[in-house]
């Protein structure tokens, strides 16, 4: 009896340790919690998509008015404390981090759930079908996943938990679509469930030959039999050890079908298989063979081994995503990956520069030849020799441009769409469910499919569409590990809380000001002085090299003018952006540079160990990740940087936020997704120091009455956040675009007594004056080319 | 002549004084409720609007604090 009181008080402590404040309203239920959602502003996303299986169990939360998450019926077995988990019945895995066999027990559950927060000492994970479609896709079986979550679990396995996994992998992985000498085959391992298929109308008339099925013999998943080996190992007999060998029945289907059948067989209702995709490279004869291999002095670091194990399990190449942290070396794994394929490889990327910086990944850590690799970018069409498998490297926007293209580029796209793709990689893979991105599948044909990114989060609920666009994710690396193993910086995050002057505030809460909110609170003159402060400090008393991040190109360019600082933003020709960061990287005197959003991702500077960010794209976790990771490659010697050692933190992460805006809310909401990967916050109220402020610029009134004439003089455009021409984020389809206040700025009628005013819509809190930034504005015809010559 | 007045002091701090200024200007004349107007933190107002500006202070703080979703 006593022992079942502890289960309960324990599990609701590691609840407590990792949930934040997640419990806070639970005890009201669903309802309550949904009507607290209109606070959220508009043009944000409200809550997380709740799964499927939360949904399902609303009635029964509901029943429970106050102790849903009781579980202290749960009964706990005696040598519990050798037993990491704790599992809840709604599908919530808390891993204690200290336990001897956390390391295994990591790999299990990252395989199986999906990490929700993973701070020091316990973390928390969600069991959802996703995540056990992508247990089932890298080959765990459900008898596997439930014998190795009981015997990991402290307590007994609550029923609903077995039977909710049994439920949701009951069909997962049990059809394959496998593409073999060019044909393709829908293969399983049991004949009965493709006799069910085959009832069905559409898979029955895509079937090629009537006869019986045919039968193959494939090898057991390596990678999940190790891992069942690591946690089965004590004791009990593995079921059907010797039989490494598998019966897999198929049959072959049109090829002008598979998409048909792929949707049929995605139908929830009858038929529910959905199917993976794999690729056996080995035994295709068709393609031509791509020679390349990793260079002998290439070192594979354990994480991204472990995550190409998961990709190559069983000897064929299975499509889905990998997700490591920025700095973690994502394109080695691509590399790699590549070089076991051994096909042609299609890499897509975001941006014309990490095309560049792909094939120069490509060139350092492979053999591949120079004629091997082309780059097909608006400013770079190289074409590759016909029936010769080669490397292509190129952007989204190349391949899923829908307009008219020159002659030399038609040529290229349609020698991509004519060929088979051994392996696509793709690079930032969270961009893909962008409408435009879709096509991109559609339109090139690939026998396999591996997405890389480090932050799979978008501000729209269509990230599970990837599930299916791409495939399961494979890996998801744990950030703090790589920092405790040195494969990462050990970054201190702070943010400054500025408070706003009285005559900024005064403005900006004007409604007429609606438009230059923004512009209003990053350049409040307590935040300049900040970031001035902390420019000298790094600068002059460490000797770190500093980035300084700003959404806003009016502030961009007046803190970067008044610190005498070169910036990047947008417009900068590709020559001036080289020759500046040129200099930062190699020019002692040059030791600080502004960049705008071009610098969020992509943009390699290995050098920079400091980051102020004085505004940011609204509440983008995204972003906030992406910046962090600029700095996440790690500096100076690993045994330095451990904990108390003498560089305990040796990277320096600064978002610096105007108080009582709209600001703390983006700053908290941005932050989410690096709490969730267990970094924390430190909070600075008072900087610059007191006794510095008069050495700083802006220090009289006077100054900081200039100031704001200036921001308020500037027009809404300039005021405004910069949009890049191939910026797709997520949030910005939700802005509204009209801008009211054009107008008058362009009458001269600025104000004067006639006013507009937007009915409807009220305007969200915090939309910034869409700026008509040029390039943005244009005709998509018009847009390269003006794009192109400005570069 | 002593004249005596009813009213409310008000001490926060500047931006807040700020925020209660901009939501009386935005009232018609009559509603207007601020008194004297004492220094960059202190007001001297209306007695009845107490309730209403801790709500709109409240909701405003709201506004711009983020809450996790559960």
């Amino acid at each position: 009896m006593s022992s079942k009181r502890k289960a309960a008080g324990e599990a609701g402590a590691a609840a407590g340790a990792s949930a934040k404040g997640k419990k806070a309203k639970k005890g009201t239920g669903k309802a309550a919690e949904e009507v607290t959602d209109p606070v959220e502003l508009d043009e944000e996303m409200p809550s997380e998509p709740e799964d499927d299986y939360l949904d399902e169990e609303e009635p029964l939360e509901e029943q429970g008015t106050f102790n849903d998450r009781d579980f202290s019926k749960l009964e706990l077995k005696p040598d519990h404390v050798n037993r990491p988990l704790w599992i809840c019945t709604d599908g919530r895995i808390f891993l204690e981090t200290y336990s001897p066999i956390y390391k295994q027990a990591y790999d299990f559950l990252i395989a199986i759930a999906e990490p929700v927060c993973r701070p020091e000492c316990v973390h928390e994970y969600n069991l959802t079908p996703h995540s056990l479609y992508a247990a089932v896709s890298v080959g765990l079986e459900t008898e596997t996943i439930i014998s190795v979550l009981e015997r990991l679990s402290k307590t007994r396995l609550p029923e609903e938990i077995a039977r909710f996994i049994r439920d949701s992998t009951l069909n997962y992985g049990k059809v394959k679509l496998v593409l073999q000498r060019n044909r393709f085959f829908v293969e399983s391992s049991s004949p009965s469930i493709l006799r069910k298929l085959l009832q069905d109308d559409v898979i029955s008339r895509a079937r090629l030959s009537r006869d019986d099925f045919t039968i193959s013999r494939a090898p057991e998943e390596a990678a999940a039999r190790e891992m069942e080996k690591d946690l089965l190992a004590e004791g009990e007999p593995e079921p059907g050890a010797e039989a490494l060998e598998k019966d897999l029945h198929s049959f072959e289907i049109d090829p002008e079908q598979v998409e048909h059948v792929k949707q049929r067989c995605l139908q929830p209702g009858d038929l529910c298989y959905p199917m993976l995709e794999e690729y056996d490279f080995r035994n295709d004869t068709v393609n031509p063979d791509l020679n390349i291999e990793l260079k002998p002095m290439t070192q594979i670091r354990p994480y991204q081994e472990k995550s190409l194990s998961k990709m190559f399990g069983n000897g064929r190449a299975r499509s889905g995503i990998i997700v490591l942290p920025c700095g973690a070396g994502k394109s080695l794994v691509g590399v790699s990956a590549s070089c076991r394929v051994k096909k042609s490889i299609l890499c897509l990327c975001t941006s014309s520069v990490s095309v560049d910086q792909w094939a120069y990944q490509f060139k350092l850590w492979s053999t591949v030849k120079d004629e091997q690799i082309t780059r097909f970018t608006s400013e770079n069409k190289e074409r590759f020799r016909p029936n010769q498998a080669s490397v292509c490297v190129t952007t989204y926007n190349m391949v899923a441009f829908g307009g008219r293209r020159s002659e030399e580029s038609e040529e290229i796209i349609n020698q991509i769409k004519s060929r088979e793709w051994g392996l696509l990689l793709m690079d930032e893979v969270h961009v893909v469910p962008a409408q435009m991105f879709r096509k991109v599948i559609g339109i090139t044909k690939s026998h396999c499919k591996l997405g890389l990114t480090a932050t799979l989060v978008r501000e729209d609920e269509r990230i599970s569409d990837l599930n299916f666009l791409i495939g399961p994710k494979l890996y998801e690396a744990n950030w703090l590990d790589l920092v405790k193993a040195g494969h990462l910086a050990n970054v201190q995050c702070a943010e400054v809380w500025c408070p706003m002057t009285r005559e900024f505030y005064r403005e900006y809460l004007k409604k007429e000001n609606a438009g230059k909110q923004q512009a209003l609170y990053v350049m409040n003159p307590n935040k300049f002085q900040a970031c001035e402060f902390l420019i000298r400090y790094h600068e002059q008393q460490r000797g770190d090299k500093i980035i300084v991040f700003s959404d806003n190109i009016f502030a961009l360019r007046e803190y970067a003018h008044a610190l005498r600082k070169p910036f990047i933003y947008g417009p900068t020709s590709h020559t001036e952006r080289s020759r500046v960061l040129y200099a930062f990287k190699h020019d002692p005197n040059v030791n600080c540079v502004f960049l705008s959003k071009v610098g969020d991702n992509s943009i390699d500077i290995p050098e920079a160990n400091v980051i102020i960010q004085i505004s940011s794209h609204a509440g983008s976790r995204r972003q906030e990740a992406q910046r962090l990771g600029r700095i996440l490659r790690p500096k100076g010697r690993a045994q330095d940087r451990v904990a108390g050692g003498a560089e305990e933190f040796n990277a320096f992460f600064y978002s610096l936020v105007s108080k009582d805006t709209v600001e703390m809310y983006y700053s908290t909401k941005r932050q989410q997704f690096l709490i969730d990967q267990g970094y924390s916050f430190k909070v600075i109220t008072e900087l610059p120091p007191p006794d510095m402020a008069s050495e700083l610029s802006y220090s009289t009134q006077q100054e900081q009455l200039d100031l704001l004439g200036r921001v308020l003089q500037a027009d809404t455009a300039e005021a405004g956040e910069e949009r890049l021409g191939e910026d797709l984020d997520d949030i910005e389809r939700y802005r509204a675009r009209r801008s009211v206040g054009n107008m008058r700025a362009l009458s001269g009628a600025d104000g004067m007594v006639y006013m507009e005013y937007s009915t409807g819509q009220p305007r969200p809190m915090g939309g910034r004056g869409r700026g008509r930034i040029p390039q943005a504005s244009r005709h998509r015809i018009f847009r390269n080319r003006y794009g192109a010559s400005r570069r | 002549m002593v004249n005596a007045l009813k009213g409310i002091l008000i001490e926060c701090d500047i931006p807040m004084k700020q925020f209660i200024v901009s939501i009386n200007d935005q009232l018609p004349n009559a509603q207007k409720f601020i008194i004297y107007d004492l220094d960059d933190t202190h007001l001297f107002v209306q007695p009845h609007v107490a309730d209403m500006l801790q709500n709109k202070v409240k909701d405003f703080l709201d506004k711009i604090t983020y809450e996790k979703p559960a």
